[in-house]
């Protein structure tokens, strides 16, 4: 196989990226000056050997543990339960949350093979006896595999730990959606979480 | 004084322009159907019933055989397409719209687009054609296996009930996965949980199926049993939802929730066993008795064709109560096995509760039933039409 085969090849196994694409990057790559190419393999290299979960919560870091976890302001009585690791910038861009993350791993996916030993569910339930825990925020998605998700971690972390609060994220209606766009689910599910104004 | 407008057109469905390319053996349809529709006379295995799949297709999105998209590519090309032009009538006037559905074999890609834009996801373009296939198939809606009725029901309810459809889908993906999980329970022996989590989206979803299933067949069983002795049956006819929940006092989908969350549970010993679930409205079933005996085993023929006519009668009744005009009427030689007399009663009846436009598909000429021989006709041959 020649290096341009070699490289459409792995390109072309990226989410979204097909055979044609895969090849005009190749391409295009190699029009470029060698450094470019260069400070790409170089940022590949370092994002593969030095990225990896944190020790405590799973989410991604270059160090032990992750900038969340080393942060003493954060508050150590919240755990907020999330499906991946991406989904941690979009709750951390809107600066409300000051608790911590617990990264699961995925959801349970029986389709797919995956299972509760598949997720990082026991060391939620360890860092939860630990004691210092007050609330668990379980923020998997809305879809019926986040729900189930949800409520397996629930069922596990009840009984294990007194005066531990298990919540849940609300489902409801996107800010600046219009209510006439929105699809029967997300209005059902609105209307059944609404509160007293 | 404002001047009159033109008399007001029958509300109805009305297929203006088919196209079809590439669809089973037709490989290139063009036709700007009459208004009040067309025959199309063709020997059996010339492409006359692929001809109402294709139309049909555009209303449910998929092959109303149950055939696999892939299966529906005529051999050798690359995809198939059919679109149409379709007048709906609304409330004030009558909206135009173009319907077209693409299928490609290589990526197993399937598009939509309503007057040009796609539609982002496929549901949402569910019963874009209002229309109601009959056919001498539909006699396994009677004969059939419990699936067949289940299946009549879903497709008659998720057409006209968002909710429904909504519920259905949810349903489904709940169903799968918890089997799955089941399987794995069994094979791990590992906790049950893994296999309860999915209970409250069954009890959740299943209660809306149940609910809103017993509701259409409480409002639809005089009007079958009905239509069954105006086509001509002595005997009397029933309809009914046959169910093994029991949901105390009146049917309420909170009621319905509970019930089949507590089955469920009460289930869930024997469904770890075999690794399936026993509960729910995926084992419930349409029951149609003469006389209080069961039609599927004990009817002859000629009563369960009239029983499975009734059932279609029904759906485009529904259907028309949703759309709030006349589906299309595909028929795909409904009359070939029945006596004249009841073929005459049928259409009587049809044309009674405002029959829409009609495309007929017979194999000879003197099949057309007298009512329908005012219809303009074309013939199909080797899937090439002669309009
Ligand atoms: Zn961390």
């Amino acid at each position: 196989m020649s290096a341009i085969d070699d490289l459409a090849g792995e390109l072309s196994k990226l989410p979204g990226i097909g055979r044609k694409t895969a090849l005009r990057l190749t391409y295009f790559l190699l029009k470029q000056r060698p450094e470019q190419s260069r400070r790409l393999a170089d940022a590949l290299t370092t994002l593969a050997e030095r990225v990896r979960p944190c020790a405590e919560c799973f989410n991604l870091t270059e160090e032990e543990r992750c900038s969340v976890c080393r942060d003493q302001r954060r508050d150590r009585g919240v755990i907020c339960a999330v499906e991946e690791a991406s989904d941690i910038g979009a709750i951390e861009r809107t600066g409300e949350y000051r608790g911590l993350y617990h990264v699961l791993g995925g959801r349970l996916s029986p389709l797919d093979g995956v299972m509760p030993e598949d997720l990082t569910i026991d060391r939620l339930i360890a860092r939860v006896r630990g004691g210092e825990v007050r609330e668990v925020i379980l923020a998997t998605n809305p879809s019926l595999e986040g729900e189930a998700t949800a409520l397996y971690v629930q069922r596990q972390l009840s009984g294990q730990a007194d005066g531990v609060a298990v919540t849940r994220i609300a489902r409801g209606l996107p800010v600046g959606g219009d209510l006439e766009y929105a699809d029967g689910v997300t209005i059902a599910q609105a209307l059944s979480a609404r509160r007293e104004m | 004084m404002e001047p009159a407008g033109p008399p007001a057109a029958p509300a109805r469905v009305v297929l203006r322009r088919l196209a079809v390319r590439d669809f089973r053996n037709l490989q290139r349809v063009e036709l700007a159907v009459p208004p009040d529709g067309l025959t199309v006379v063709g020997e059996n295995g010339h492409g006359k019933t692929n001809l109402l799949e294709s139309v049909y297709y555009l209303e449910l999105l998929r092959s109303v055989r149950g055939a696999r998209d892939a299966d529906l590519v005529r051999f050798g090309a690359p995809g198939f397409h059919v679109a149409a032009e379709v007048d709906l009538p609304g409330e004030h006037r009558v909206a135009s719209r173009a319907v077209g559905v693409g299928f490609e074999r290589a990526g197993k890609r399937k598009r939509v687009r309503i007057d040009g834009a796609e539609v982002p996801r496929l549901s949402d373009a569910l019963g874009a054609l209002p229309s109601v296939i009959f056919s001498p198939g539909d006699v396994v809606l009677v004969a059939g296996s419990p699936s067949e009725r289940r299946r009549y029901l879903d497709v008659a309810l998720a057409l006209t009930s968002r909710r429904y459809l909504a519920a259905l889908q949810a349903y489904r993906g709940a169903l799968v996965r918890r089997n799955a999980a089941l399987r794995d329970a069994a094979r791990t022996g590992r906790g049950e949980e893994r296999a309860t989590v999915w209970e409250p989206a069954l009890a959740e979803h299943g209660a809306v199926l149940w609910t809103e299933r017993r509701a259409w067949v409480r409002r639809h069983a005089g009007a079958f049993a009905a239509l069954c002795a105006a086509i001509g049956e002595r005997a009397p006819m029933r309809l009914r939802y046959a169910t093994a929940l029991e949901v105390d006092g009146e049917d309420s989908v909170e009621g319905a929730r509970a019930a089949l969350g507590a089955a469920l549970a009460a289930k869930r010993p024997l469904d770890l066993r075999r690794g399936l679930t026993h509960a729910g409205p995926h084992r419930d079933d349409l029951d149609l008795a003469l006389g209080g005996r069961e039609l599927r085993l004990f009817g002859s023929a000629g009563q369960q064709r009239t029983a499975a006519i009734a059932l279609r009668m029904l759906e485009a009744a529904t259907l028309r109560d949703h759309v709030g005009s006349a589906p299309l009427f595909l028929l795909d030689d409904p009359f070939a096995e029945l006596d004249a007399r009841r073929a005459h009663a049928i259409l009587a009846l049809l044309g009674d509760a405002g029959l829409g436009q009609v495309l007929l598909v017979v194999p000879r000429a003197s099949d057309v039933p007298e009512e329908l021989t005012r219809l303009p006709r074309a013939s199909i041959r080797d899937g090439v039409l002669d309009a």
